[in-house]
């Protein structure tokens, strides 16, 4: 049973597992009702109470987490990007944890922690696309959506089985488990989404952003089973997708939605957002890489450049071409890592990526050469010994 | 959940996903001090300096697996003669999350990145960092010898690693010990570097 319940939750968040939809009946502001979101909002009843108590629980734990990004800088502006979107008041409500984890997925628990997944900071181009998500999983915290759920689960099973099962520690697996736990149901999520939507063109964000995530995705798994010679699994249904919206149903009603909104000088934040991540993508680049899903890689990396290949990005996909090597890989990755390495802001790495590639193309002499310049410019390096024996001299 | 070990992860996480049942009890065989050991199928002999235990259990047809303590404090494992194009580890997710291949024409660092990789996949994390990659010798022949620390989620305790690999007739030779980075690492290590000196290869 429990394997079987594992099983299915392990392949939910394995499965691209955002939350971001819309509905056009849904509303902000439940009338007369008190949000979770109002300023000293307090549980209102037993079950609301228990909830809370497990989540406190799980987020003192969280918060020693060594997978927690805890970049002050990069905190603040993500938690500034959902002020924004949500406004000063309601986001005081929350708190945000960027865990180091690199597959797309957020979550929201009834308390107002929300966890955000680095790979999801690495999927998302500006602030308007990361607003769709910061905003909707909002919503579901502001329309209780969790509190429903528990509630509904309850009614059918027995509430200590439940909270048995609520994550104490937080492993991708109990991430998912709790993601399951507050599997919320199809209208909930367009729900979510229409609330998201309406956030976003309120306080300036482009509304067409929460459907532009959707396609993006969507290319992107065709990707990973374009490089893995598999049938694309874009418009799978049942499973995960039962109880969501699949992606072009999405996408669809996202961007019907958001055409609605008009175009009333709407901004995308994409180079504040380019700025605030800089620092931070040649680690989530790297995160990404060593996942062996070359199409999915490679489809990102193109995405990331779309202003232009910096030297950052030319490393990551030498690197990406290199780790794969097949026939024609070294001869690319080569390329790609000369490219990188004219770049004035060049990493040294790039000089071990180029010799190391030489190296396996063929070309011995020539990657010494290329390795004893990585040493030069990184008498440091970790690998310093075991390059500094490949990078001698043939005799 | 708490004390995930680094191949106990590995069978959580295929139990997890229903693809194996669950092993028939791992059973043990002790693996006297002092007397020279075939391991991974005879493909290597060690002569540790101390008792071992051998488990049954395998992480891949040419793989095993020897502790002092028990896995979650300390784990050696062997691998011998991996063709190429093949795994280091079984395959168990060929679809959702393949592990990279073994290449006979991979260089002495590349094998660090293929450990590393691999292990970044099988242990889902991103926690996992290799430092000081550096030249020795693995029964004569050239070889890399590299550490690594990693953490996984849900069991956050820092695991210190130490492993010497090298490509012998164009198969892939590995010796990998992890455990806890806190006490047991220390303790032990020593000990493995000198059993990896008593390592002889089959011809």
């Amino acid at each position: 049973m429990l394997k079987k319940l594992l099983s299915g939750l392990l392949a939910l968040s394995l499965t691209i597992a955002p939350h971001s939809v819309l509905n056009s009946s849904a509303k902000i502001e439940n009338a007369g009702a008190v949000l979770p979101s109002a300023f000293g909002y307090e549980p209102q009843d037993e079950d609301e109470r228990g909830l809370w108590l497990q989540m406190d629980e799980f987020e003192k734990k969280l918060k020693h987490s060594k997978l927690l990004v805890k970049d002050p800088k990069l905190n603040a502006y993500i938690q500034r990007v959902l002020c924004k979107t949500v406004g000063q008041e309601r986001c005081a409500s929350t708190r945000v944890y960027i865990m180091r984890t690199p597959y797309f997925n957020a979550s929201m628990a009834p308390n107002g922690m929300m966890m955000v997944w680095s790979g999801l900071l690495l999927r998302v181009r500006n602030e308007a696309e990361l607003a769709s998500v910061l905003g909707h999983e909002f919503g579901h915290f502001e329309n209780q959506h969790s509190l429903q759920s528990f509630r509904d689960i309850r009614a059918k099973t027995d509430a200590m089985a439940w909270f048995s099962l609520v994550p104490v520690v937080g492993s991708l697996a109990q991430f998912s488990l709790m993601g399951s736990l507050f599997k919320f149901n199809r209208q909930m999520e367009r729900e979510a989404d229409m609330i998201a939507l309406n956030y976003m063109s309120s306080n300036g964000y482009d509304p067409k952003a929460a459907a532009t995530i959707w396609e993006q995705l969507r290319g992107e798994m065709d990707a990973t089973a374009k490089g893995r010679k598999q049938k694309s699994r874009k418009d799978m249904n049942g499973g995960f997708f039962a109880t969501h919206p699949n992606s072009k149903e999405r996408m669809e009603y996202l961007k019907d939605a958001a055409g609605d909104k008009g175009n009333a000088g709407f901004r995308d934040g994409a180079a504040e957002y380019r700025a605030a991540l800089k620092k931070w993508w040649p680690r989530l680049i790297d995160d990404q890489i060593k996942l062996n899903d070359f199409g999915a890689t490679e489809f990102l990396l193109e995405q990331l450049a779309s202003n232009g290949w910096t030297s950052d990005l030319l490393f990551a996909r030498g690197e990406l071409y290199r780790a794969r090597g097949r026939s024609n890989d070294f001869e690319k990755a080569i390329g790609f890592y000369r490219k990188a390495a004219a770049k004035r802001d060049a990493a040294p790495e790039c000089w071990r990526g180029l010799g190391l590639a030489l190296m396996r193309s063929g070309a011995v002499d020539e990657g010494k050469a290329a390795l004893r310049k990585y040493l030069k410019r990184k008498p440091d390096a970790d690998d310093r010994a075991m390059i500094g024996v490949m990078a001698r001299a043939s005799k | 959940m708490t004390a995930l070990r680094f191949f106990g992860t590995v069978i959580v996480a295929v139990l997890a996903f229903g693809l194996l049942s669950p092993p028939a009890s791992a059973t043990w065989k002790v693996i006297d001090g002092g007397k020279k050991a075939d391991v991974a199928k005879e493909k290597m002999s060690v002569t540790p300096k101390q008792d071992w235990n051998r488990s049954s259990q395998r992480p891949s047809p040419y793989g095993e697996l020897w502790t002092l303590d028990g896995f979650s404090l300390n784990e050696l494992s062997f691998f011998a003669a991996i063709p190429s194009g093949k795994a280091i580890y079984y395959n168990y997710q060929t679809k959702n999350r393949p592990l990279p291949k073994f290449k006979s024409k991979m260089l002495l660092t590349d094998l660090a990145e293929l450990f590393e990789s691999t292990n970044r996949i099988v242990l889902q994390t991103s926690l996992f960092d290799v430092s000081s990659v550096e030249p020795t010798k693995l029964a004569g022949h050239d070889a890399v010898r590299f550490q690594y620390e990693y953490a996984v989620q849900g069991d956050e305790l820092k695991r210190n690693g130490e492993a010497v690999a090298a490509i012998i007739n164009g198969k892939l030779y590995l010796v990998n010990f992890v455990a806890p980075a806190i006490h047991y690492f220390d303790r032990d290590i020593v000990k493995v570097r000198a059993l990896i000196d008593t390592i002889e290869i089959a011809n």
